[in-house]
Order: C-alpha cells, then structure tokens, then sequence
C-alpha cells in the first residue's frame, strides 16, 4: 500500500510571530518576556550590560553629571569578569572652608596661582559664604573585577581601580575570598584592599597650616590606604539574609583638602587672615555593618546600620531602610528609601581659628564634612523589566530620585560682628538617575 | 492528553535530593513523569512549591482530558448539536487553537482525534481501510465547528482534543503561578516539555532528551540557562507494515500520517505552548520539519 499523495500545503515562515501573538493571548504577558537560552554545547557567554546617567544638583552649589557603564561577562560556572567606567563632571561653587563676613573677602582661585593664566580672583559678599565659583572638576574612574570559583564552595575575587582627575590620581588593588559552609547557608569572607593616592593641586601642594597670603607650597603629595574586611552572610530562612561584615582601614601621608582654608577670627568678628587646613597624617577606620534583607510575595525589604569610628573621633552611625513593591504580576516596582545618617565632629575640627591663640594651633580644620551633623536621604526608585532583549537574561529600565538634607549639630558662640550670620550653613541636594540594563 | 495509566495516576508528591544542594518534587500528572527543579532550595520550601505546581498540573488535567467524564471536554461531548456557554479559559484555549490552525492551514487542527477510530498505534500493525478514513475526513476541520466565545457549538459525531497542547499550557500555567511566588531559579519538566525562569546558580540546567532508536538510546544533552523547550514525536509510537514505517503524525487533510517526517523534534522558545506548537507543526511538514524550523529563526532539535 502506498502513501495517498496529496497537495502539500505549505506552512508559511511567519507562523512564530503569529504563534507569539496567540500565545501573548493565551498565557499573558509572560510567554513574551524572554527569549528563549538553549544551546547544546557548553553553557554560553552572556553579557549584561549596566548603563546609568545621574544628574547631582546641590542647592546653590556644584552640580555633577555622571554616565556609568558597567559591563559583566559571565562565562558560566560562577567566572564573571566586569568593568566598570564612570565620568563625573563636575562644575559649580565648592565652599572654601572660610566664614561668612560682615566685610566683601577676596580670595585667589587655586587655578590662578598658575603662572601660565592670569589670577582668578573671586570676592564674596558680606554674610555670604564663601565659596569658589570658579570650581569645575572632571573625574574619570573605572574598575576591573575578576570573580572565579576555587573550588566547589570557595570563590575568589580580585580587582583594580584608577580614579583620575586633573590634580588627583588614586590606583587600588583588592583581592577577598569567600567560603560556603553549612550547605551553602552560610559564607564566609575575608578582603584586602590597598591604596596609592597622588596629589598634584595646581599652583603647588599648600604647607599644612601655611599662612594663605603666603603662598607656601610644595611638590606634589601622596597618601597610602590599606583595609581589611571580615564578613558573614548567613541565609536565616527562605526569605530572609543576614550579613555582618567587620572592617577597618588606615590612611596615611597627606590626608588634607589643599584647597580648604581657615578664617583667622578677632575678638570683634573681624577676620584678619586665613590659614590653610591641617589634618593628622594618619587616620584609622573601623566600622561594623549589619543588613538583613527580608523577601515576601510580592515585596522585598532591606535593613542595614552602620557604625564608623576613627582616631580622629568622628563616630557615625547610618541607617538605611528599603522596601521594593513588585506590582503587575513582578514586571514593575517602586523602591521607596529612607537613610538616616548622624557624625560626630572630629577632635581638631573648628569652623574658625581665633586671633587670640592663632600660633599655639595644632591641627585644625573647617571642613564641613569633619563637622558634626545628621542628614536624612528620601528616595524613591521605579524599575520596569524589558521583554525580549535576545540573548541575555531580560533588561531593566530604572529611573530614581533622592533628596538629600544635611543640617549642621553643635553651636558656634562667634564674636562681634559675626554674631547672626549662619556660619556653618546646612545642604540640600537632589539626585536624579536613569539607567538601562540589558 | 495522553491515555489513561492502568492504574489511575495517585496524587502524591516526592521529593528526591539530585546531588548537592539540588531538590527534586517528583509527581505524576497527565500519564507523564513531572518534576520541579530546586536548587538551594529547603525541603519544607519545596514541599510548599511543589504542592503548588503539581496541583496545577492535576488541575489542568481534570479540566482538559478527554478520558475523565468530569472534564469540561466530557461535558462538550455530552452536549454535541447544542449551543453552549464556556469558561473563559476553555475560550482562551478555543481561540488559540483556531490562531494555529488558520496559521497552519488547517495543518493543526484539535479536531482531528477521531482519526484515531481508525489509526491504532499498537502492536496489531494493521493498516486501515482508505474508505474508513474517508468517512472520517468530514468528521475533521476546526472551521466546522461553532465558535464565536463563549458560545460553542460541536457538531454531532465530531471530537475536540486539546492533548496537543495541554501539556505544554499547564507548564506555562504552573511557570506563571510559580514565577509570581518565587524568584530563585526554578525548572519545570511535564513529561520533557520543560521551563525555566533562570540559570541556576554556577551554570545551567542540564536537559536529556530522549533519542529512542539511535545507537543506545543515547540521550541528548542540551544546556538551557532559561525559556522553555518541548519535543514533539514520540519515537516509540510507530507502526510497521510491509516494511513501511509509518508514524503516528497524521495529517488532518488526508488522515494518512505524514511522510518523511522525523521522529523527534525538539524546539526551544519563551514558552512552553510555543515551542510545543512550534515542534508539532514541523513534524506536520513532515521531511521539510528543518527547513521550517530554519524559516521560524528558533534553535531546534531533530531526531530523524
């Protein structure tokens, strides 16, 4: 018996963009999300790639615009290789570290004390403060990470990082090892990281606690870091991680802002001068940092603290809590954030230097950042995953806004004509960032 | 779906550890071996998913065989020559399998079951008569039935089956129930129609797929980081007669099974109803199943 011929009707080659339809139809959104990851040789190379635009915006000061990329390449069996990159610009008014005044101040832009441009000055008006409007800075950095399996439960990880600016280049090397016990409920790990940081300021290095009018300056400086780290991650349940991590850093050479100056105060609120800033040239960091994150059906919280303490007796603690909302069938979220963060004021910090006993100083500083305040963060993160984006494993769309206020602890008993004036005004800045991964 | 086991499936879950750190919730749905695939994974979590997934499993196969006189294609049958109402996943169903037919002109076709009557896929052997098929020809064709959802209408004497497309739906069903609840990685597997929502950690999913008749039944073994994959063509399920090999593909337009055709085809896709439709309509083109699969732009497997 044979086979009854018959026509052959063709099936055309349009059938699987039909079949996707149907199939969106039957099964939801979900039978489009992603394409499909099969293959049958080794498990292949995938790529994911990290794109990010941020724009910073301190009220009446600097402003920074900040592209990221990060780019990870997995080539299975727990070995990524990933590269990070990032541009800062930076432009705007950066405080100088001097007080408001009664009186107009004039001061010289670190960039005029190149003989090859003519002095920038720029003055400040009374009761203002005192910033440098001519600041603009572009800061280019990038990471390199390498992340490879030693043996079934042991992961190593090594990295470099260079951050250059056009006074200030830093290189690190960091390298940590981590361990699964406890059928992989638990891991432990142990970092190292160092650091090599040099300073070229334009115009010359200041001598720590020089005399500004005299233009007291050196060769370019260095300063060296080096940190170890201790941590625990440990999986309590299905849907909760804990993780405590112990570290501690040490910094030393020259640990100062060459562009930070001081007002030298009289009795009478007049400011008779001003000297650059000078920090010990050593600093130790210890910090202790727990976060538990939290998993439900349809909602994720994390919690972390933090506690800083160093030798120059700033003690900080910060507290961070998120909660990501997961809304049409975990397609989109919303991730509100609050952080609360809280410093002490470092032993020699000072917001002005009295005329009085000016030659028996020792360290001192008016940096703002050495100060003590607290700041509370508010933030609030959209996220969006991608369908269909060929061969890796699906992209995001994130969009995030935090607001920033810091507001100034302590309270400064200022002389004369001082007395009125915000001295050590607080900040408020705003973060806005758009990113892509795909 | 496949028919029914002698001994009716029991609705019991196991689980089974498959080496370090992975857990297995084994079950029986469909006539098939199911299973759920957890790496770092607890066995109390497991239990709970598991129950979660093989309930849809069952639920999918109560509503949809055509060997239970409580399912809604039981009901169908008792209500030939009548108009009636449907739910409205019975309607997605409909609906989707009248997209596949008029995309495969006419080449799937739901209705197509009765050719059964006349084609026995067992050890007799036998051939049937050309008239016997030709009686059943009318019985045939997706378009004769009533169906503007949710009202339906089967003729008398004609036959719905949705086995070429339970299995593969009630993986889907059972990925977006699991998917919703439960973002670490996750493999489900219906009998070889497989989906899974990511690479476990350290790598990916090993899938074999039975190649029954190559030397030593080797399996093949293929690497899956996420998506779904379904084979269609059972290997095992042929006929032989005066040294002709017929499969048991049949073709809905001649009732004869189709020539030439492989006999396994495996296709990976984003879902599992996809790429189950997507193997069943390339064993259909019979020897042309890799030339369509090459036109359709999907990676894809073939035993021939």
């Amino acid at each position: 018996m044979q086979l009854k011929p018959r026509v052959r009707r063709r099936t055309g080659p349009d059938v699987r963009c039909r079949l996707i339809a149907a199939s969106c139809a039957l099964l939801g959104a979900s039978a489009a999300r992603s394409q499909a990851v099969a293959s049958s040789g080794p498990a292949p190379n995938t790529w994911s790639i990290d794109t990010a635009l941020a724009y910073y915006h301190e009220d009446g000061r600097i402003q920074a615009i900040e592209p990221v990329v990060n780019v990870l390449k997995d080539f299975g069996d727990g070995e990524t290789v990933g590269l990070n990159l990032t541009f800062d610009a930076l432009s705007g008014a950066s405080p100088n570290g001097a007080l408001p005044s009664r009186n107009v101040q004039t001061f010289a832009s670190p960039s005029g004390k190149n003989l090859t441009t003519p002095a920038k000055d720029y003055t400040t008006s009374p009761g203002q403060l005192p910033v440098d409007s001519h600041y603009h800075d572009q800061r280019l950095a990038g990471a390199l990470d390498w992340q490879l399996p030693l043996t079934r439960g042991t992961q190593a990880t090594l990295g470099a990082k260079m951050s250059y600016e056009h006074d200030f280049f830093s290189v690190s090397g960091n390298a940590s090892i981590a361990e699964d016990f406890n059928e992989k409920n638990t891991t432990l790990s142990l970092g190292v990281n160092d650091e090599y940081d040099t300073l070229r300021p334009i115009g010359g290095t200041p001598v720590a606690g020089s005399d500004y009018s005299l233009f007291d300056k050196t060769a370019g400086k260095t300063k060296n870091g080096a940190g170890v780290l201790l941590g625990v991650t440990q999986v309590m349940s299905r849907r909760w991680l804990s993780e405590f991590n112990l570290s501690a850093d040490r910094f030393t050479g020259y640990l100062n802002d060459p562009y930070k100056i001081i007002s030298i105060i009289d009795a009478a609120g007049n400011t008779t001068g001003y000297e650059y800033e000078r920090r010990p040239d050593a600093r130790t960091r210890k910090s202790a940092y727990l976060e538990n994150r939290v998993g439900w059906d349809r909602a994720s919280a994390g919690l972390s603290l933090r506690y800083m303490t160093d030798d120059w007796q700033i003690h900080s603690e910060t507290a961070q809590l998120h909660v990501r909302w997961w809304i049409d069938s975990q397609d989109k979220y919303f991730e509100p954030s609050l952080r609360w963060y809280r410093q002490t004021a470092a032993d020699f910090y000072t917001p002005w230097i009295s005329a009085a006993n000016q030659s028996s100083t020792g360290y001192a500083s008016s940096d703002s950042r050495l100060g003590a305040f607290h700041a509370l963060t508010f933030g609030l993160k959209y996220g969006e995953k991608l369908a269909n984006q060929g061969n890796s494993a699906g992209g995001e769309f994130s969009a995030r806004i935090e607001y920033y206020q810091q507001v100034t602890d302590g309270h400064f008993n200022a002389p004369g004509s001082l007395q009125g004036l915000d001295l050590v005004p607080g900040l408020k800045a705003i973060l806005l960032q758009i990113g892509w991964r795909f | 779906m496949a028919p029914p086991d002698s001994n009716a499936p029991a609705e019991a879950i196991g689980i089974e550890a498959r080496g370090e750190d992975l857990l297995a919730v084994v079950f029986t749905a469909m006539a098939s071996p199911c299973e759920l695939l957890l790496p770092g994974v607890d066995e109390p979590a497991a239990a709970t998913l598991g129950a979660l997934v093989a309930e849809e499993a069952w639920r999918v196969e109560k509503k949809f065989s055509r060997y239970r006189d409580d399912s809604v294609v039981a009901w169908i049958h008792r209500n030939r020559g009548i108009d009636i109402e449907v739910d409205p996943e019975t309607a997605s169903l409909l609906d989707f399998a009248r997209q596949c037919h008029q995309m495969s002109d006419g080449l799937f076709d739901i209705t197509s079951g009765v050719l059964r009557r006349a084609w026995k896929f067992d050890a007799t052997s036998a051939i049937p008569a050309q008239d016997a098929i030709e009686r059943l020809l009318p019985l045939i064709g997706f378009d004769k039935l009533v169906w503007q959802a949710p009202h339906l209408l089967l003729p008398l004497e004609m036959e719905l089956d949705f086995g070429g497309i339970g299995k593969e739906y009630a993986v889907d069903r059972a990925y977006d129930l699991l998917n919703a609840r439960f973002s670490a990685p996750f493999l489900i597997n219906f009998g070889g129609d497989l989906r899974a929502n990511r690479a476990p950690p350290r790598g990916a999913w090993q899938v074999g797929i039975e190649r029954p008749g190559t030397l030593r039944d080797a399996a093949m073994i293929l690497t899956l980081e996420h998506g779904a994959l379904a084979t269609s063509g059972d290997a095992r399920r042929f006929l032989m007669h005066d040294g002709i090999r017929y499969g048991h593909v049949l073709d809905p337009h001649t009732g004869w099974p189709v020539a030439g055709a492989p006999r396994s085809v495996t296709v990976a896709a984003s879902s599992c109803t996809e790429a189950g439709l997507l193997s069943t309509l390339a064993l259909l083109q019979g020897a042309d199943a890799a030339e369509f699969l090459e036109q359709q732009g999907v990676r894809h497997w073939i035993v021939d």
